[in-house]
């Protein structure tokens, strides 16, 4: 008690949480302009939002021994949504923030190992081991997906379907919101919910 | 045998297939039977297995159902517990898990007539990880759940209860699990769950099921029952509760929690024990209203409670409900809220500003806190002015009349020059400081004016700043010219070969002494406070940060505007003797004040930090004068040498110097490692120490402030006047000596028998500072007179025994 009370100790914590609320408050807001990002994929190539300009872009940050992200691995619900983004010309990357040591970290070998035995179709995969990139967008869970114009500008952030479960026997009748999002824009509209609650593992940053 | 067997043979036959054919609906009917039979029992072994089956073990955790009471009545309700004892590391989720995480579901298989309820969460915990927080539970979730009977239930007939439940249970990564448990409770006439009835769950004593219902139940958030506002139109959030429904106190049906008349008679002194709620956090019902995982901080003003959030994805679009918990030195308290979303106004010490919330005339807002901008900006004014005539400034006044002595014989433009300096240095640092109280502020800390003296570290660099400058003007030392070079200037100007008008590099240097010389003064005079300037400075804190930032630049402008004026119209220094050897001697004797001043720092910093931080401190004065000498002989002996002896030495100054100032940055260290105790026993025994010299000499008995001594005085009867000093505020020390412990005064307070509290803030406290904000006020000193039955009066912040005598004799005040 005596030392919460200590003034340089609450300046000192006040200012660590300022600073870590600037962090947060930092976090991309849908309708704004993306967070910029330079990350590295598994083939070494270096990948930033410059890149991405005049592209519709989808990241999705996962794990590959999270629940919530096997759900729709092992349905193929995941690898759908992605070929559905390829054919529609829209850049689908795949973001893994583990920090190493921590669980989901992977080696770029292991990731690409991952993409071909689940048949996943990610233009890349990015390894942000440094958590930059994650902590940037605000990404909280695995899954979480974020939207991007060919402006660079955000357009949608959340989960990718409206039931927050590891039950594979919940992706039917499910809401999801990558599809109804690529079908808005095909049709030239406004996404009708471009933010929801992103459920999942927390990521091990 | 062998007719029997022709028979048999034949009719035998026959008769079989006869009575095959007779039988065989009969047979049909067995078999029918069988099938139905085995059915039933495999689907009864299915569905209601025995009540053993109310425990799941996993490897995270174990999981059982336990009936409130085995017996019910129909009509009736029962509660269930779905108790998860987790192992050590893992937690499950409450029904916002936060940031990531899903709370447990729950499917019921449940006869007609018999339905579940939803689940009662528990008040839950902030689990962070890494940068994200998680609301949950770990070691034990408990999970309440009601079971509603229907009244035509049959009596005696067994009620088979299944329950399939899904969790997540997660430590660094998360494993889905799920159970099954199955229970039946019997029905029965007349028995409800009254405690005639025998409860005992499966494996468990009927002590540790009461105890784990009481626990839940205990843990259920209560409904708030009061108004609720939430302003979710900026960051952060703020969510403004009435605070006599926090703290428990009964709330009279006349107090502004409801718009209602107000009802001068009715009033109560209402007293603030933020210091009894000793962490408040607020967990919103669902994911986007705040950031899970950022700081909430909560200040309270008057009668409300202001909690700051960090707003989320989707703040505007969520219900603005949530659970809040309080933990007290009592436990722990929680409450269920819906805020009513509303754009409010800044918590101005005014209740007014609040609607629907009637003002409470000078109660808990002083007299001080409906400024206006204007108004204030004046009292600033007239404050700074003032802060020239208070006691804490006469340290710098050596500094001043340095100023004004070297600017003899100057022309008036550079005259001008250096008053315009002056006033920038003193604007400048008032501007630093108040962008600093404000940055402070905006991040939550409730630092007050003065703020910055709390710290022992910056006392003790204060302590050592004076020092130099002190050892300067007295010959000491030879300092370079610039912000240091506060004696330097007077020299470059006065040792020029005549008095006529010396060169542009001086008049530079001296200018920017000038700088330096307004920014100490401000240094030194910014932590007291002057008439007039508590109401402003108070005011200001409450304001935007642009108005708040015009009235701490405004007394800036107050304080530097006799000294420029001065500059200007130098007719008062014409009559200073002409510049000689009176002036060398002039400095060195000015030295003297400053090497008070450092004292008096050394003896705030023994009553902030006791004896270790005093040695500490010492130390690292010796090591900067040992630093600085040696610097000093190397600029002024240094070219007879080799030039790695002279590199070598200097490089020992600087070590020195540098030495000097971490041995003074570490109090903060030695505050929060060993003194956090000694150091708070050290200002208590202080505090007793003065209490007792004062009795013996026999001037005013003095305890210290609390709100809850404040509290029971009051409540007892007795008039109080209430002192909030600090050891840094020469203007609280100056009004102790002359007007509090005068023997008239300390007479008056023994016949009326007021209690006189002290309140010490040399260090931070928030018990004060809350105090001092109902009041209006940031800073110290603050003099409060609590009349019997009638309102506290504030009293000046310069006293005299007068004064305090007369506010004595106020109606309702003692003796009649």
């Amino acid at each position: 008690m005596q030392q919460a009370q200590h003034p340089l100790l609450t300046i000192g914590l006040t200012l660590c949480a300022a600073l870590f609320s600037l962090n947060l408050a930092a976090a991309p807001e849908v309708g704004a302009p993306a967070p910029d990002f330079s990350v590295i994929d598994t083939k070494g190539e270096v990948w930033t939002l410059d890149h991405l300009k005049g592209k519709t872009t989808i990241l999705e940050w996962t794990n590959h021994d999270c629940p919530y992200v096997r759900k729709h691995y092992d349905s193929r619900n995941m690898q759908r949504l992605q070929h559905k983004a390829a054919e529609e010309g829209v850049v689908w990357l795949t973001v893994i923030s583990s920090a190493p040591g921590k669980q989901g970290h992977v080696s770029p070998e292991q990731a690409d190992e991952l993409t071909a035995s689940r048949e996943a179709a990610p233009v890349a995969v990015l390894l942000d081991e440094s958590g930059e990139m994650g902590g940037a967008y605000g990404a909280s869970t695995t899954p979480h997906l974020f939207m991007i114009d060919p402006e660079g500008t955000l357009i949608y952030m959340g989960g990718i379907d409206d039931r927050p479960t590891s039950d594979v026997a919940d992706i039917d009748g499910a809401t999801n919101y990558v599809d109804q999002a690529l079908a808005e824009l095909a049709a030239g509209e406004a996404l009708s919910t471009p933010v929801t609650r992103p459920y999942g593992c927390s990521i091990k940053y | 045998m062998t007719v029997f067997d022709k028979g048999w043979t034949l009719s035998g036959w026959r008769r079989t297939a006869f009575w095959v054919r007779r039988g065989l609906p009969f047979w049909l009917l067995i078999l029918f039977w069988f099938i139905t039979a085995a059915a039933v029992a495999a689907a009864s072994d299915a569905e209601f297995p025995e009540a053993s089956d109310a425990e799941v073990v996993t490897d995270h955790l174990t999981a059982r159902l336990i009936p409130e009471f085995q017996h019910v009545m129909p009509g009736d309700r029962v509660d269930l517990l779905l108790v998860f004892d987790l192992q050590p590391g893992w937690h499950t989720y409450w029904r916002n898990p936060g940031d990531s995480g899903e709370p447990p579901r729950l499917t019921w298989t449940l006869p007609d007539g018999v339905r579940a309820g939803p689940i009662r969460w528990p008040y839950p915990e902030r689990i962070p990880v890494g940068p994200l927080a998680n609301y949950g539970y770990s070691e034990q979730a408990l999970h309440l759940i009601a079971l509603h009977i229907d009244p035509d239930w049959p009596a005696g007939q067994p009620i088979p209860i299944l329950l399939d439940a899904n969790w997540l249970v997660c430590a660094e990564h998360c494993i889905p699990e799920s159970g099954r448990f199955a229970l039946t409770l019997t029905a029965q006439l007349g028995a409800s769950g009254g405690g005639a009835v025998s409860g005992d769950a499966e494996g468990l004593g009927d002590a540790e099921a009461n105890a784990l219902f009481a626990q839940a139940r205990a843990a259920v958030p209560q409904p708030f029952g009061a108004p609720v506002l939430l302003d979710r139109d900026g960051s952060p959030l703020r969510l403004r509760l009435p605070w006599a429904k926090l703290s428990g106190q009964p709330i009279e049906p006349n107090e502004p929690i409801e718009p209602v008349e107000s009802n001068q008679s009715n009033q109560s002194v209402q007293l603030k024990q933020p210091d009894a709620i000793k962490q408040l956090e607020f967990f919103a019902d669902e994911w986007g209203m705040i950031e899970h995982a950022a700081a909430q901080t909560w200040q309270l003003r008057g009668d409300w409670l202001e909690l700051a959030l960090s707003p989320g994805a989707t703040p505007a679009s969520v219900a603005p409900s949530g659970v809040l918990v309080a933990t007290t030195a009592d436990g722990v308290r929680a409450w269920e809220l819906s805020a009513t979303p509303q754009s409010l106004p800044p918590l101005a010490a005014s209740a007014d500003a609040i609607p629907g919330a009637m003002p409470k005339a000078g109660q808990h807002s002083g007299p001080d806190a409906t400024l206006g901008l204007p108004l204030a900006l004046l009292f600033a004014f007239l404050g700074g002015l003032a802060l020239n005539l208070m006691p804490c400034v006469f340290p710098v006044l050596a500094i001043k009349l340095m100023g004004l002595a070297e600017q003899r014989g100057l022309a008036l433009a550079a005259r001008a020059w250096h008053g315009l300096m002056y006033s920038s240095g003193v604007l400048v640092f008032f501007g630093l400081l108040g962008g600093g109280l404000l940055g402070l502020r905006a991040a939550g800390a409730a630092v007050g004016w003065g703020f910055q003296l709390q710290s022992p570290v910056f006392v003790a660099l204060m302590a050592g700043l004076f020092l130099v400058l002190g050892l300067s003007l007295s010959g000491a030392l030879t300092l370079g010219s610039g912000l240091m070079g506060l004696g330097a200037g007077g020299r470059l100007l006065n040792a020029g070969p005549n008095t006529g008008p010396p060169d542009r590099v001086r008049l530079d240097r001296a200018a920017l002494a000038a700088f330096g010389t307004g920014a100490l003064a401000a240094l030194v005079a910014a932590p007291c406070t002057a008439p007039f300037m508590g109401a402003a400075i108070g005011y200001a804190l409450t304001q935007p940060w642009f108005a708040a930032l015009a009235v701490i630049l405004t007394l800036g402008l107050g304080m530097a505007f006799p000294f420029a004026l001065l500059s200007l119209f130098p007719a008062w220094t014409r009559r200073l003797p002409r510049p000689g050897p009176w002036m060398e001697r002039l400095k060195q004797l000015l030295a003297f004040p400053l090497f008070a001043t450092t004292a008096w720092l050394l003896w705030v910093l023994t009553q902030q930090t006791g004896p270790n931080g005093l040695a500490q401190t010492l130390i690292s004065l010796l090591v900067l004068a040992f630093g600085l000498w040696l610097l000093d002989v190397v600029r002024q002996d240094g070219h007879r040498w080799q030039r790695p002896a002279r590199l070598g030495l200097r490089l020992l100054g600087f070590a020195s110097l540098l030495m000097a100032i971490v041995l003074a940055a570490q109090l903060g260290t030695l505050i929060d490692a060993d003194t956090s105790t000694s150091a708070g026993d050290g200002r208590q025994q202080a505090i007793q120490q003065a209490t007792q010299q004062a009795q013996a000499q026999g001037v005013l008995p003095s305890m210290p402030y609390s709100a809850a001594t404040l509290d029971a005085a009051l409540a007892e009867g007795r008039s109080v006047f209430v002192n909030m000093t600090a050891a840094w505020c020469i203007t609280c020390l100056v009004n102790e000596r002359v007007a509090l412990t005068s023997d008239r005064v300390a007479q008056a307070f023994a016949e009326r028998d007021v209690l006189y509290l002290k309140g010490d803030w040399t260090n931070h406290d928030s018990d004060i500072s809350a105090y001092l904000s109902d009041f209006g006020r940031d800073g110290v000193p603050l003099y409060v007179y609590y009349p019997l039955g009638a309102e506290p009066q504030v009293l000046p912040q310069l006293l005299t025994p007068g004064l305090v005598l007369e506010a004595l004799e106020t109606p309702g005040g003692g003796s009649n």
